[in-house]
C-alpha cells in the first residue's frame, strides 16, 4: 500500500569540533596561559649576551639585577598575560574571540624574539640552559599563547557583538579625531620600531616582527570585541568629516617621530607602490583581469617622465614643469594600457594573464635594449632633478615659522596627496556604472553581456585606467628618485605588486595601501635578511592563497572570488522556507 | 521495509551545494534483485541522490548503506570497486575517445584482461552497433547510441547495483522502449538497478517499488503498480487519463 | 648565406626540442588540472642542479671521467630531485587549492617559482653565480657539409633532439596506449566521471607532475650537458618558452608541445639572425608571436576548437 512518509524532526544542531573535550576547561587554560605568558615574560630569555650586545630591552640574565625594567616587547607580553588573565574572569560578550587573539598576539611576539635569539645565539641552547646559566623564557612564553589561543578556541561560538551605542554629532567626532590620532601615532611607532635596520642596528628587524605581532594581536582582539566595526560605522556615518581627518592625520606624519628623512623616503616609497596598487586594484580587484605586467605602466610613466626632466641622458632637451610631466606620463602609460588591453576582446581568464606578462616582459627586454634611446639600457636614466616649487627643491629641508620639516617632507606631502586622489578616484569608480559594471564582469562575464554591458570597451577601460594611475605614480617616482633603469620594473615587480593587492584584500582601498606598506617596509626592515627576502616572499604568497585567500582587509560587498565556496553554514530554515513555498 | 536482502538503504539523507539544500531527509532503500526507482519532478533532488550514493557529493547528514556498511564517507573511486556503478545524466561519455576505450574505462579497476575481453563481447552481443563501430570516437554518436554506450561502461565494472540517470532523456519512445527492455533483462541476470527517471510512466510499469521524490525529500513509497494507480502520483506526475 | 641559415635551424631545433621537453610538462599538467603551472620552468633548472649536485659530491672521480657512467646518473639525478620537489609541490601547493576559485592557483603558482628560485639561490653553494655544468657527453662538433661550406652541429646538441623525440614518442604511446593513460585523459575530459570508472584523481594527478616533472629533470641535465653552466634563471625563461610552445601547439596536445617546441626554437634562432635588433631581441619576438597566437588562434596548431560533450 501506499505510504506517506513523515520528515523526521531535524536534529538539534550540536557543538562540532576537535575541541569539544576541552571546552569545560576553557577558562582555565585561559588562566594558565596567561600566567605561563606573564611568567615568560619575566624569565632570562637568552642564557647569555650577544655579540651584538644584549638583546633588545636586556632579554639576557641581565634581567635580573633589574627585575622591574620591563620595556619592549616583554612589556608587551605582560600586558597581554594580564588581559588574558583578567578576560577570563570578567564576562564579556565575545571574549573566546577576543582572547584567540591575544593569544597569537603572545605567539607572534615570542616567535620573532625566539627565531632571532636562536639564529643570533647560535641553537637552542640561548633559549635554554648553557654554561649554567637557564632561560626558559621564550618557551614559557610561547606554551602561554598557545594554551590562550586553545582556551580561546574551545569556547563556545559567540558571535561578534554588535555595538549600537550612538550619541550626537559632537561627541561621535570627537571621538574619531581620537581614533585618526591614535591610529597616526601608531603608525609612526610600527614605522619607526626597531628603527633603521643597519649594520649596527642588528636587532630593528626582530623589535620591529615583535611590534607589529602585538599590535596585530591588539588589533584582532579588539576587532573581536566589537570596537572596530563600531568605529567603522561612525567614520561611514561621518563620511566627510573622516576623509578630511584622515588626510590631514596623514599629512601630519612628518611631525611625528617618524619626522626624519630616512623614513620620510621610505614614506614616499610606499606611497609610491600604494598608489600603484590601487591602480592594479582596479585591474584584478574590480573587473577580475589578472595582469601580471602591471609594473611596465610605473616604468613607461617614469621613464617619460624621465626624458621631459632635463637630464643629460634624455631623449628630448626639454624641461617640462612637472604638473605637466604627470599628465603626460598619465596619458603615455594610458595609451600603452589601452594596447595591452585590447587582447581581452578575445582572450580571457588565465590565458590574459600570460598576454600581460608577455606584454610585461617585451617591455623589461626592450627598454634593457635601450629600445628608440629612451630608456638609458643598462646605464638608466640618471640625473633627473627633483621636483621644485617657488624656488625650493622638494629635497630641502623646509622651515614653517617654529615647525621644522624633515628632508623629504614635501616629497612626503605629495605622495599623501597623490595616493588620496588616486583613492578618492578608486572609490568613486567603484560605485559608479562602470564600477559595477567591472565587478558584474569579475563575477561572470558572460552574464554581463547577457545584461547588456559592452564587455570589450569596459575591460579595456579597466587596463587604461589602472596604467594611467601607475604613469602617473611613475612620474613622481623618477623624480623622487632620480633615476630611472629598467631594473625597477621586472617581473618580479610586478608580481610583488600583485601581492600587496591580494595581502591586502581586492577590490579594496585599504587593502592594497596596506599590503603594499606590508611589502615594502618589511624589505626596508629585515636588511639582515635580505638574502630570504624573495624566499620568505614566495612562501608568503603560497600560505596567503591556502589560508586566507581573501587578503587582510577582505571585500564585504564581494562574492569573494578567492575565498572559500562554503563560508557559510547552511541555515536550515532558510533554505526550508524556500523550498516549501 | 528492511530484510536480509536490502542492497542499498539511503537513511536520512541531506545534501547542500553551498547554502542551498537539494535534498532533505531522503530515506529509500533498494533490495537486492530489484528494480527501484526515483520519480519526481525537475530539480527535485533525484540526480543528486546519485551522485552522493556514488560518492561525487558528500552528504551533511544522514547515511548511506551498501549491505549494512556506511559508504557515505568513501571517494568516489572506492565505492565503485564495492559494486556500484552510476551512469550519469546526459551520459557524460568521454568523446574524445573510442567505444572501446570508453568501455576499458568502465573496466579501469579490473586487472583480468581475459574477463574484459570477455564482456566487451558481451556488450557487442547486447549492443551490436556498438561492436560494429568499436574505433570510432564516442562524440560522433547518436543520443540512442551513446545511451547503450554509457550503459555498457558502467556494466563493465561488473556492479551489483547499476543506477541509471535519464536513462531516456532525448531519445525517440521506439529506442526508450529498447533501453527499458534492457534494464529488465539485466535485472533478470541478477543486476539491482536504481533508476532516476522523469518518464514516470516507463519507470513505474518497469519497478518493483519507487519512491517520489519532491523538493528534496521522499513524500511517498509503494511498488510500481501502486504508485500508477495512487491519484497523487497521477495528477502530478502521469498526467491525466493515463491510469484509467 | 646557406650555411648560416641550416646552422642556424640546426641551433633552433636543438634548443625547440629542449623546449618541446619542457613544454609537455606544462601541457599535461594543464590538460589534467587547466593550471598553468608557473613552477614547472624552475623544476627543470632544479633538475639540473640536482644533477650538477649528484656529480660534484656523490660521483667518485673514476665514474665522472667516463661520460658513459656518469651521464645515465645524472639524468636520473636531474630526474629524480625533479620529481621529488614535483611531488612536494603538488601535495603542499596545490592540492589544498583543488576546489579553489582558477585565480588563487595561478597565483600559488607564481609564489611557487619564486620560492622555487630563490631557494636554490640562497642554499645551493655558489648558485649566486652561474655554475659550470661537467662535460658528461661527448665534446666536439660535427660538421654537416652543405654546398658552400659546413654546418656545426654540437654532439651534444645532436643528444639533445634524439633524446627529446624518443621521450616525446614514449609519452605519447603511453598516454594514448596503457591503461593509466586512458585514465589520465579520461581525467583530463570530464573528472567528475573519471571517478565514477573507479579512477583516483588525485592519483591520475600525481602521476602527470612526475611525469612532466622527470621530462624537465632530464632537459635540464641536458641543457647543461649542452651549454656547460647553468645559472638559477634558466627555469624562468625557458619555462616561459615552454610555455609558449605548449599554448602554440595547442594545450592539452602532446604532438602540440613537440611542434610548439621546434618553433620556438626556430624563431629564436632565425629572428636573432634576421629579424631588427638581431639576438638582443629574439626574446621579443617570442613574446609577440605568444600573444600573437594566443589572440589570434588560442586553440594552437592541434587543440581542438571547442570541448566536445554530447
Amino acid at each position: 500500500m501506499t505510504t506517506t512518509l513523515e520528515k523526521a524532526p531535524a536534529p538539534t544542531p550540536e557543538p562540532r569540533g576537535r575541541l569539544a573535550p576541552v571546552a569545560p576547561y576553557a577558562s582555565a587554560l585561559q588562566i594558565a596561559g596567561g600566567a605561563l605568558t606573564l611568567i615568560g615574560a619575566l624569565l632570562p630569555w637568552a642564557t647569555f649576551v650577544l655579540n651584538e650586545g644584549p638583546y633588545p630591552e636586556k632579554a639576557t640574565l641581565e634581567f635580573f639585577t633589574a627585575p622591574l625594567a620591563v620595556t619592549g616587547f616583554r612589556l608587551h607580553l605582560v600586558l597581554f598575560g594580564i588581559a588574558a588573565i583578567v578576560l577570563s574572569l570578567v564576562t564579556v560578550p565575545a571574549r573566546g574571540r577576543m582572547l584567540q587573539g591575544l593569544g597569537w598576539g603572545v605567539v607572534a611576539v615570542t616567535l620573532a624574539n625566539t627565531l632571532y635569539l636562536v639564529a643570533e645565539g647560535g641553537g637552542l641552547g640561548t633559549i635554554t640552559a648553557a654554561d649554567g646559566a637557564v632561560a626558559f623564557g621564550p618557551i614559557v612564553a610561547l606554551v602561554g599563547g598557545a594554551l590562550i589561543v586553545l582556551g580561546g578556541s574551545a569556547r563556545r561560538r559567540e558571535d561578534k557583538p554588535v555595538w549600537a551605542w550612538r550619541s550626537n554629532r559632537y561627541v561621535e567626532w570627537a571621538i574619531l579625531l581620537v581614533t585618526y590620532v591614535l591610529l597616526l601615532l601608531l603608525v609612526a611607532a610600527v614605522l619607526t620600531s626597531g628603527g633603521q635596520g643597519t649594520a649596527a642596528n642588528v636587532y630593528s628587524g626582530a623589535v620591529f616582527l615583535s611590534f607589529l605581532g602585538a599590535v596585530g594581536g591588539l588589533l584582532a582582539a579588539l576587532q573581536a570585541s566589537g570596537l572596530l566595526t563600531w568605529i567603522a560605522a561612525v567614520s561611514e556615518r561621518h563620511r566627510l568629516f573622516s576623509v578630511v581627518v584622515l588626510l590631514f592625520v596623514a599629512l601630519a606624519l612628518p611631525l611625528t617621530q617618524a619626522g626624519t628623512e630616512y623614513w620620510m623616503t621610505v614614506a614616499a616609497n610606499i606611497g609610491v607602490y600604494a598608489a600603484t596598487a590601487i591602480g592594479l586594484n582596479i585591474v584584478v580587484g574590480l573587473a577580475g583581469l589578472l595582469d601580471l605586467g602591471y609594473v611596465a605602466f610605473l616604468g613607461i610613466g617614469a621613464f617619460v617622465a624621465a626624458n621631459l626632466s632635463g637630464a643629460a641622458a634624455a631623449q628630448f632637451d626639454i624641461e617640462v614643469p612637472f604638473p605637466l610631466v604627470m599628465v603626460i606620463s598619465a596619458v603615455v602609460a594610458g595609451t600603452f594600457g589601452a594596447v595591452v588591453g585590447s587582447p581581452t576582446l578575445r582572450v580571457r581568464g588565465d590565458y590574459l594573464a600570460i598576454v600581460t606578462l608577455a606584454f610585461g616582459e617585451i617591455f623589461v627586454r626592450s627598454s634593457q635594449n635601450n629600445i628608440g634611446g629612451f630608456t638609458g639600457g643598462s646605464n638608466a636614466i640618471p640625473g633627473i632633478p627633483p621636483v621644485s616649487a617657488f624656488g625650493n627643491d622638494f629635497n630641502d629641508e623646509l622651515i614653517i615659522g617654529s615647525v621644522e620639516l624633515p628632508r623629504g617632507a614635501l616629497y612626503y606631502v605629495l605622495i599623501v596627496l597623490i595616493v588620496a586622489a588616486v583613492m578618492l578616484v578608486f572609490g568613486n569608480l567603484k560605485n559608479s556604472r562602470l564600477g559595477r559594471a567591472w565587478i558584474a564582469i569579475r563575477e561572470d562575464e558572460d552574464a554581463a553581456r547577457a545584461m547588456g554591458i559592452r564587455t570589450g570597451p569596459v575591460k579595456i577601460l579597466a587596463f587604461m585606467i589602472g596604467a594611467t594611475i601607475a604613469g602617473f605614480a611613475g612620474a613622481f617616482f623618477a623624480h623622487k628618485t632620480g633615476t630611472v633603469s629598467y631594473e625597477s620594473f621586472k617581473f618580479l615587480e610586478s608580481v610583488t605588486l600583485l601581492a600587496a593587492v591580494i595581502l591586502g584584500g581586492m577590490g579594496t582601498i585599504p587593502g592594497a595601501v596596506l599590503g603594499a606598506s606590508i611589502l615594502f617596509v618589511l624589505p626596508e626592515k629585515l636588511r639582515e635578511f635580505a638574502d630570504y627576502r624573495l624566499l620568505l616572499f614566495g612562501i608568503a604568497l603560497i600560505l596567503i592563497m591556502r589560508f586566507r585567500p581573501q587578503g587582510l582587509v577582505p571585500d564585504s560587498h564581494r562574492r569573494a572570488e578567492l575565498a572559500p565556496d562554503s563560508g557559510v553554514p547552511p541555515t536550515p530554515g532558510t533554505a526550508a522556507k524556500a523550498a516549501a513555498s | 521495509m528492511t530484510g536480509s536482502s536490502t542492497f542499498l538503504e539511503v537513511r536520512d539523507l541531506t545534501v547542500a551545494y553551498g547554502a542551498i539544500q537539494a535534498v532533505r531527509d531522503v530515506s529509500f532503500t533498494v533490495e537486492e534483485g530489484q528494480i527501484v526507482s526515483l520519480i519526481g519532478s525537475n530539480g527535485a533532488g533525484k540526480t543528486t541522490t546519485l551522485r552522493t550514493i556514488s560518492g561525487l557529493l558528500r552528504p551533511v547528514s544522514g547515511e548511506v548503506l551498501l549491505g549494512g556498511v556506511p559508504i557515505h564517507k568513501l571517494p568516489a573511486h572506492e565505492i565503485l570497486g564495492r559494486g556500484v556503478a552510476h551512469s550519469p545524466e546526459g551520459r557524460r561519455l568521454f568523446a574524445r575517445m573510442t567505444v572501446e576505450e570508453n568501455l576499458r574505462l568502465g573496466a579501469y579497476t579490473r586487472k583480468d584482461e581475459a574477463g574484459i575481453v570477455s564482456d566487451l563481447d558481451r556488450i557487442f552481443d547486447l549492443f551490436p552497433v556498438l561492436g560494429e563501430r568499436r574505433r570510432n570516437k564516442a562524440g560522433l554518436f547518436s543520443g540512442g547510441e551513446q545511451q547503450m554506450l554509457a550503459i555498457g561502461r558502467s556494466l563493465m565494472s561488473r556492479p551489483k547495483l547499476l543506477m541509471l540517470d535519464e536513462p531516456s532523456m532525448g531519445l525517440s519512445p521506439i529506442m526508450t522502449q529498447k533501453i527499458f527492455s534492457t534494464v529488465r533483462d539485466l535485472q533478470q541476470q541478477g543486476t539491482t538497478v536504481l533508476l532516476v527517471e522523469q518518464n514516470a510512466l516507463s519507470a513505474l510499469a518497469l519497478s518493483d517499488r519507487a519512491y517520489v521524490i519532491d523538493l528534496g525529500r521522499t513524500t511517498l513509497s509503494g511498488t510500481g503498480r501502486e504508485l500508477l494507480a495512487d491519484p497523487r502520483v497521477q495528477e502530478a506526475y502521469l498526467g491525466e487519463g493515463v491510469a484509467s | 648565406m646557406l650555411p648560416t641559415l641550416l646552422s642556424q635551424i640546426v641551433n633552433g631545433l636543438v634548443l625547440g626540442s629542449l623546449i618541446g621537453l619542457i613544454a609537455l610538462g606544462y601541457t599535461m599538467v594543464y590538460g589534467i588540472i587547466q593550471l598553468i603551472n608557473f613552477a614547472h620552468g624552475e623544476i627543470f633548472m632544479i633538475g639540473a642542479y640536482g644533477g650538477l649536485a649528484m656529480f660534484t659530491y656523490l660521483l667518485p672521480t673514476f665514474v665522472q671521467q667516463q661520460w658513459y657512467l656518469a651521464l645515465p646518473l645524472l639524468l636520473l639525478a636531474g630526474a629524480g630531485v625533479s620529481v621529488g620537489v614535483a611531488l612536494i609541490m603538488e601535495r603542499f601547493a596545490y592540492r589544498p587549492l583543488r576546489n579553489a576559485p582558477r585565480l588563487a592557483p595561478l597565483i600559488t603558482a607564481l609564489g611557487v617559482s619564486v620560492a622555487l628560485q630563490e631557494g636554490v639561490r640562497v642554499f645551493y653553494p655558489g648558485a649566486t653565480a652561474a655554475l659550470p655544468f661537467p662535460k658528461v657527453f661527448v665534446q666536439g662538433t660535427w660538421a654537416i657539409p652543405v654546398p658552400g661550406g659546413t654546418v656545426p652541429l654540437r654532439w651534444t646538441g645532436l643528444l639533445i633532439i634524439v633524446v627529446s623525440l624518443v621521450l616525446a614518442f614514449a609519452l605519447n604511446s603511453f598516454v594514448n596506449n596503457s591503461r593509466m593513460g586512458r585514465a589520465m585523459r579520461a581525467t583530463s575530459q570530464d573528472r567528475d566521471v573519471a571517478r565514477l570508472m573507479g579512477i583516483d584523481p588525485d592519483r591520475v594527478i600525481v602521476l602527470t607532475f612526475v611525469l612532466g616533472a622527470t621530462l624537465a629533470g632530464v632537459a635540464g641535465i641536458l641543457y647543461g650537458a649542452d651549454l656547460g653552466f647553468i645559472n638559477i634563471d634558466i627555469g624562468f625563461q625557458n619555462g616561459i618558452f615552454a610555455f609558449t610552445a605548449a599554448v602554440l601547439g595547442g594545450i592539452g596536445s602532446i604532438k602540440g608541445a613537440v611542434a610548439g617546441g621546434l618553433s620556438i626554437g626556430l624563431i629564436k634562432a632565425l629572428g636573432g639572425q634576421y629579424l631588427p635588433g638581431g639576438t638582443a631581441y629574439d626574446y621579443v619576438w617570442i613574446f609577440v608571436v605568444l600573444i600573437a597566437v594566443l589572440v589570434f588562434r588560442p586553440q594552437g596548431f592541434f587543440g581542438e576548437t571547442e570541448r566536445v560533450r554530447a
